[in-house]
């Protein structure tokens, strides 16, 4: 089991973080017609060579990776062919008449009226008129509903091009014991701790239980200075996607004295020219807290900036 | 030159737990690291590789591993990443030996699906324009499974919830796994519905922990002064990615990676082995894969789940350190085959272990062992 750190715990809450990126999908063709055509309220498959229809629309095969011969549009009526419920969501399978394969979405009706064989229909939604599959709110009972038919699909819409899409992944990391105790020191001191190596008297930073380079325990836990070098760096001066401030502004590799691995964080400039000249690998640097209360994180270090010669 | 034999030398494990709050993944990882070598007279010097297994959805970052390096002892050494369950990196780390090119592997495996939305991290696996956005994610899928699985074959909650009680109290006998009182059949009937005739308990429950096996070719295992547990075979298989599409009531895959793994082993079925670790997603997901080994008939699945040599470890239901599942399952199967006595089994043994992933078992992975 793990080692008790030679400090007392820290009972720091989880570290909030969120991943959240935009994307562009790409449907494809078939997958692009069929969401174009959502609010046209066709129902759009794909049938393949060996005559079988495949709906929603697919661009290959599931099963065989085939490519279909051409798009149909496919009827709003089928066959329900098993089901769960997730929550308050009734999702089930569905087999639209004529077509092969089967597919999941929402059942809007309550559980005891719901049987596997049923005859349903898709409801169109008064709500969703836009291209997404949920155009289709989802399927109803229709026991009287006649066997629908497979037919070509006429005119088809153009298909979607891009899609913007976005997913956001929110997590709740733990600290564990060494960088709680770092973050600790660092909101109730203002000073950065860091634990020595397995080998010698500077400091790893953030510190940690075993050595990276010698996987023996590290040693006991040193305070660093707030001053350093900058042994790696570079001036950026382009705008991307995740900056937490306006550019130019020069990203560095610090060495603190007293430790022996670099921690990265920023330094402000005024203009290129000059930070070309006075920024540079060996150029020692101090560290700007923040005014106020500090949180426990990096950024209670503000920025680095170049300690005068 | 023929092939090296290859054998499971020694494994370690942290507490499986529903939240580490505590530690981090390096904690959890380094801890696996430094105790896995004890008593097998290796040291990490002796280590040719390391490969690891970890999600980078669930862990936050990308290409997680990377931060990982020095906990799993892989500095200055070959490493690579498997985005996959241990068991497949343990699959990548045998044929590196078998084929002779190294002689000590190190597999690492991982999860700290406390930090993370488990039901996300099932959706971000989904087709984003027809399945994500009507609600299709690994519940749905678990729950429609089961529902038709039920449907065919007239199994009873009951008995699902007698199978999984099962896995609970074999999981607290083996004090691995972190839990309050084991639950029995009637807490699992009153757990409430995840999907639909599932509840929470019948769905394998997700925990944080860290798992590491140390593999080596036969010289190495003989003079090591430990039992050898010997991998003599290994299949691995995949359903297609369109749940819909797939068999009903049956896991092919399954099927598929135990005959390749059998066939290896020269066994006439998984039916041969004297100890079963499975990895099912849900209880029905287990019944479908003992079926699928070939040690139930279809749609028997319950009888065999009920047979002692089944999850003695307690299998995935009370503790599934996603994407390490498989992995700990091949570390409890070699310990049973290593110590008999302790497992309650009369003398040398044969093993079979089971790993998944994907939405409802999309792949799967079997692996046989022998002393």
């Amino acid at each position: 089991m793990l080692y008790a750190p030679d400090t007392s715990p820290i009972d720091l809450p989880t570290f909030h973080s969120v991943i959240s990126l935009p994307y562009t999908l790409t449907p494809g063709r078939c997958a692009g017609t069929f969401l174009a055509e959502m609010p046209n309220r066709r129902i759009v498959g794909s049938r393949f060579a060996d005559g079988s229809v495949v709906c929603p629309a697919q661009d290959f095969s599931s099963l065989d990776g085939e490519e279909p011969e051409a798009l149909v549009q496919a009827p709003e009526t089928g066959t329900l062919t098993g089901f769960t419920r997730v929550g308050t969501d009734v999702i089930g399978l569905i087999r639209l008449d004529g077509c092969a394969n089967e597919f999941p979405h929402r059942i809007l009706a309550d559980l005891p009226a719901i049987a596997v064989g049923m005859r349903v229909a898709a409801r169109w939604s008064d709500d969703d008129k836009g291209t997404s599959i949920l155009a289709i709110e989802g399927f109803v009972p229709a026991p009287d509903a006649p066997q629908g038919e497979v037919k070509p699909l006429v005119g088809p819409a153009e298909p979607l091009g891009v899609i913007p899409y976005a997913m956001a992944l929110n997590y709740e990391h733990a600290y564990g014991p060494y960088y709680g105790r770092m973050f600790d020191e660092i909101r109730e001191g203002g000073r950065v701790m860091g634990v020595r190596g397995s080998g010698g008297d500077d400091a790893l930073l953030p510190p940690r239980e075993i050595d990276d380079i010698t996987h023996k325990r590290t040693g006991t836990w040193k305070a660093c200075a707030d001053t350093g070098t900058i042994r790696a760096c570079s001036i950026i001066n382009m705008e991307v996607y995740g900056q937490t401030r306006p550019v130019p502004y020069v990203y560095a590799e610090i060495v603190l004295d007293g430790a022996s691995t670099r921690m990265i964080h920023m330094i402000d400039i005024d203009d290129l020219e000059s930070a070309k000249k006075s920024i540079k690998p060996g150029t020692r640097v101090r560290a700007i807290w923040t005014k106020g209360e500090r949180k426990g994180a990096v950024s209670d270090i503000e920025r680095f900036e170049v300690i005068d010669a | 030159m023929g092939y090296s034999q290859v054998a499971v030398l020694a494994s370690a494990q942290t507490q499986l737990r529903p939240a580490w709050n505590d530690a981090q993944h390096i904690d959890l990882i380094s801890a696996v690291v430094g105790n896995v070598f004890k008593g097998t007279g290796l040291t990490l010097d002796d280590v040719d590789f390391v490969i690891d297994s970890g999600s980078d959805v669930l862990d936050g970052r990308s290409i997680s591993n990377c931060g990982f390096l020095g906990a799993l002892g892989a500095h200055h050494k070959e490493e690579a990443r498997v985005e996959e369950d241990g068991l497949w990196a343990a699959l990548y780390g045998v044929n590196k030996i078998r084929s002779g090119a190294s002689s000590v592997g190190l597999i690492v495996a991982y999860s700290k699906p406390s930090e993370s939305d488990v039901d996300l991290y099932w959706s971000s696996m989904v087709d984003p324009f027809y399945q994500r956005p009507v609600g299709f994610g690994q519940k749905a899928a678990l729950g429609i499974q089961a529902q038709r699985y039920l449907a065919a074959h007239g199994i009873t909650d009951r008995a699902l919830a007698d199978v999984v009680a099962r896995r609970w109290a074999a999981a607290a006998a083996n004090d691995k796994v972190a839990m309050g009182k084991a639950p029995d059949a009637d807490a699992v009937l009153g757990s409430g519905e995840a999907a639909l005739p599932l509840t929470n308990l019948m769905i394998s429950r997700p925990v944080d922990g860290a798992v590491a096996v140390l593999l080596c070719d036969g010289d190495i295992a003989r003079r090591s002064g430990r039992p050898p547990v010997y991998v003599t075979g290994m299949g691995t298989s995949l359903e297609t990615h369109s749940f819909a599409a797939r068999s009903v009531n049956r896991l092919d895959s399954v099927e598929k990676a135990a005959a390749m793994a059998c066939g290896k082993a020269g066994w006439a079925s998984g039916a041969a082995a004297d100890v079963v670790e499975i990895s099912g997603s849900s209880v029905i997901g287990e019944l479908l894969t003992l079926e699928g080994l070939g040690l139930a008939a279809a749609g028997r699945g319950i009888d065999a789940a009920m047979d002692d040599k089944v999850n003695r470890s307690g299998g995935a239901l009370p503790a599934d350190p996603i994407m390490a599942t498989g992995l700990v399952r091949l570390a409890e199967a070699a310990k049973q085959l290593a110590a008999p006595a302790r497992a309650g089994l009369a003398g040398p043994a044969k093993a079979l272990v089971h790993g998944t992933g994907g939405v409802a078992m999309q792949t799967n992975c079997a692996f046989t062992l022998e002393v």
